[in-house]
């Protein structure tokens, strides 16, 4: 797998030698890390380019080239065939109210399987468990069946409901594997002290998880931003699309297909999330590479 | 346990969680449980027929294995980027010099577009009128011959589809193998390295089976992950052409909301929980099997 760095096999190398190939070596990986990451953004640097490339030069074969000229234009365009303030809007609303619950209720049922223990808990977390890799195309016929009887399609709660469902199983998980780690005597002398198990929930357990709320943020957050499978089954009004399903019907919604603003408004609406994602990055790193490690 | 807690405290942190996931993970999966029982189109009353969705499934439904062969190509695909190439970009990463910060979060972007703007950036490099990336880098190298258009002939367009969702997330498993090799004492590369082992024996022999149980984590990630991916061939083909590239989350869905035979679909659905549970099964078997064996 790890091309680029040759030792000969047997024998042993001068240290001198050895450093210097070591340094060599380096120099290579560095090279073709440089190159992966290359092919692996250009794609993403494309999608930028095109956004300001104008139309007709698209249209006119010169879609891959360094654009002659560089124009807003498109997203002018883009603004005025969607409402794409709206989206945003809805997207915001359908991610902040479920990162909250997912991280409220993911919090209460380890506090309540980890701290504060009952008979069954064993259960009950095997329960959470098993929803980890549960897909979730087995809720869409149900929960479409269910929401046309109670009159829940095409709000916001029909895409929050399932979305903290299933993500409720990682975050409990997080939340239980880090609650392992606070000592008992936390606790024990807080109760000495006279404190509930509220209080203890909110003066202790909450304030000592900020980490783990971060993690269990992120790694959700991500995939909710971007959900498209329930949008696209539980939504079809314009008013209560999120920003996936508006940007596919933004090519119906214009007939023809107007490339250049297409891109334009991917642009406008990755915007948010990579602001977040630049500016949170370590955060964000950190949380994915411990949300799985810990696994 | 708490000192101090009553069985009314834990009732309180336990029940809202309990009740959330009930309404939306496990009612659903004993609704469709049930409903795969039933043949319904939604409007008329539900129909009883014993286990004929089943049977029609296994015995007399093509469409259903292709898709299920279909599925297992797109896992294959999946597998390969985000198992195969991720691995391979992590060890690079960790003899990389400098850069491997700015390196680790390029390499991740890719996971926070979502898929429909990946579906529309994939729709135009697979192009073939007007030329798209592939084809205008394959006439530029001179292999203009191989230019065809990917998404719609029926033996490119599988792996056409598959491709993109291996590609996003490579960056997101190579960032958790890449912690994992971090996690490797130095020291005990060192004396292998000093022992005269190759770099290709440190990393069989040390490394790997160091990060082996993270590997694993990965794999069922990745593997439930791509069972259930359902978007991008949704949106970049519909399944098409003819049933060239549908897997069963699409087949599945077009069976519930465009032909609304809400019984057989959920038939399918089950299959498809039953095909993750499998999967999961097998990979901790073969792990087991394998750490047994060291």
């Amino acid at each position: 797998m790890t091309t680029g760095l040759t030792t000969p096999v047997g024998g042993r190398v001068s240290a001198p030698e050895r450093g210097r190939r070591l340094h060599l070596a380096r120099n290579f990986a560095s090279l073709l890390v440089f190159l992966i990451v290359i092919v692996q953004v250009y794609p993403l640097i494309w999608l930028f380019v095109t956004s300001l490339r104008p139309a007709q030069e698209f249209a006119g074969g010169n879609a891959f080239g360094i654009p002659a000229a560089l124009t807003w234009d498109n997203y002018a365009r883009a603004f005025a065939s969607a409402d794409l303030g709206r989206y945003i809007f809805n997207s915001l609303v359908v991610t902040g109210a479920s990162s909250v619950l997912i991280v409220l209720l993911g919090m209460m049922a380890a506090y309540a399987i980890q701290v504060l223990g009952f008979r069954g808990s064993k259960i009950v977390m095997g329960a959470f468990l098993l929803g980890i890799i549960v897909p979730v195309q087995i809720a869409l016929v149900p929960l479409f069946i269910n929401y046309s009887r109670v009159g829940l399609l095409n709000t916001y709660q029909s895409m929050v409901i399932p979305l903290v469902g299933f993500a409720l199983p990682t975050s409990v998980y997080l939340f239980v594997s880090f609650f392992e780690y606070i000592p008992k005597e936390t606790y024990e002398a807080a109760a000495l002290d006279g404190a509930g198990p509220f209080r203890v929930f909110f003066e202790i357990t909450m304030p000592l998880s900020t980490n783990t709320v971060i993690t269990v943020v992120f790694v959700n957050g991500i995939f909710i931003w971007n959900d498209f499978i329930f949008a696209n089954t539980f939504v079809f009004e314009e008013n209560m699309k999120t920003i996936p399903l508006g940007l596919q019907n933004f090519i119906g919604a214009m007939g023809s297909v107007d490339w250049t603003a297409t891109f334009a408004a991917v642009c406008i609406t990755v915007t948010p999330l990579l602001l977040v994602f630049l500016i949170m990055n370590k955060a964000i790193i950190y949380g994915l590479e411990s949300g799985a490690t810990k696994g | 346990m708490l000192p101090g807690r009553s069985r009314a405290s834990v009732l309180v942190f336990l029940v809202p969680p309990l009740l959330l996931y009930l309404v939306a993970v496990a009612l659903p999966i004993v609704q469709s449980l049930v409903l795969s029982f039933f043949s319904w189109d939604g409007v008329t009353d539900l129909q009883a027929v014993g286990f004929a969705n089943y049977v029609k499934m296994f015995t007399a439904d093509p469409i259903f294995w292709r898709a299920f062969a279909n599925t297992m190509v797109y896992l294959a695909v999946c597998l390969f980027f985000q198992l195969g190439v991720s691995l391979f970009v992590a060890n690079l990463v960790s003899y990389a010099g400098r850069g491997k910060e700015v390196a680790k979060t390029l390499y991740l972007l890719p996971a926070i577009i979502s898929t429909v703007a990946i579906a529309f950036l994939f729709q135009r490099i697979y192009s073939y009128e007007p030329p798209g990336l592939i084809n205008q880098i394959l006439s530029t190298v001179g292999l203009g011959d191989l230019a065809r258009p990917w998404l719609s002939e029926v033996n490119t367009v599988l792996v056409a589809v598959s491709a993109p969702e291996g590609w996003r997330f490579t960056g997101l498993y190579m960032l958790i193998l890449y912690a994992a090799i971090l996690a490797v004492p130095k020291e005990l590369e060192e004396a292998a390295r000093l022992d005269g082992a190759s770099t290709w024996q440190v990393f069989a022999h040390v490394r790997f089976p160091y990060i082996r149980p993270v590997w694993v984590t990965t794999m069922i990630m990745a593997s439930t992950y791509s069972l259930r991916g359902f978007d991008i061939p949704y949106l970049l083909t519909n399944g098409g052409p003819g049933q060239a590239s549908e897997l069963l989350t699409t087949y599945m869905f077009k069976t519930a909301f465009r032909s609304t035979d809400f019984g057989y679909a959920s038939t399918i659905a089950v299959f498809i929980v039953i095909e993750c549970i499998i999967a999961v099964g097998l990979i901790l078997l073969v792990l087991k099997r394998g750490t047994d064996n060291s």
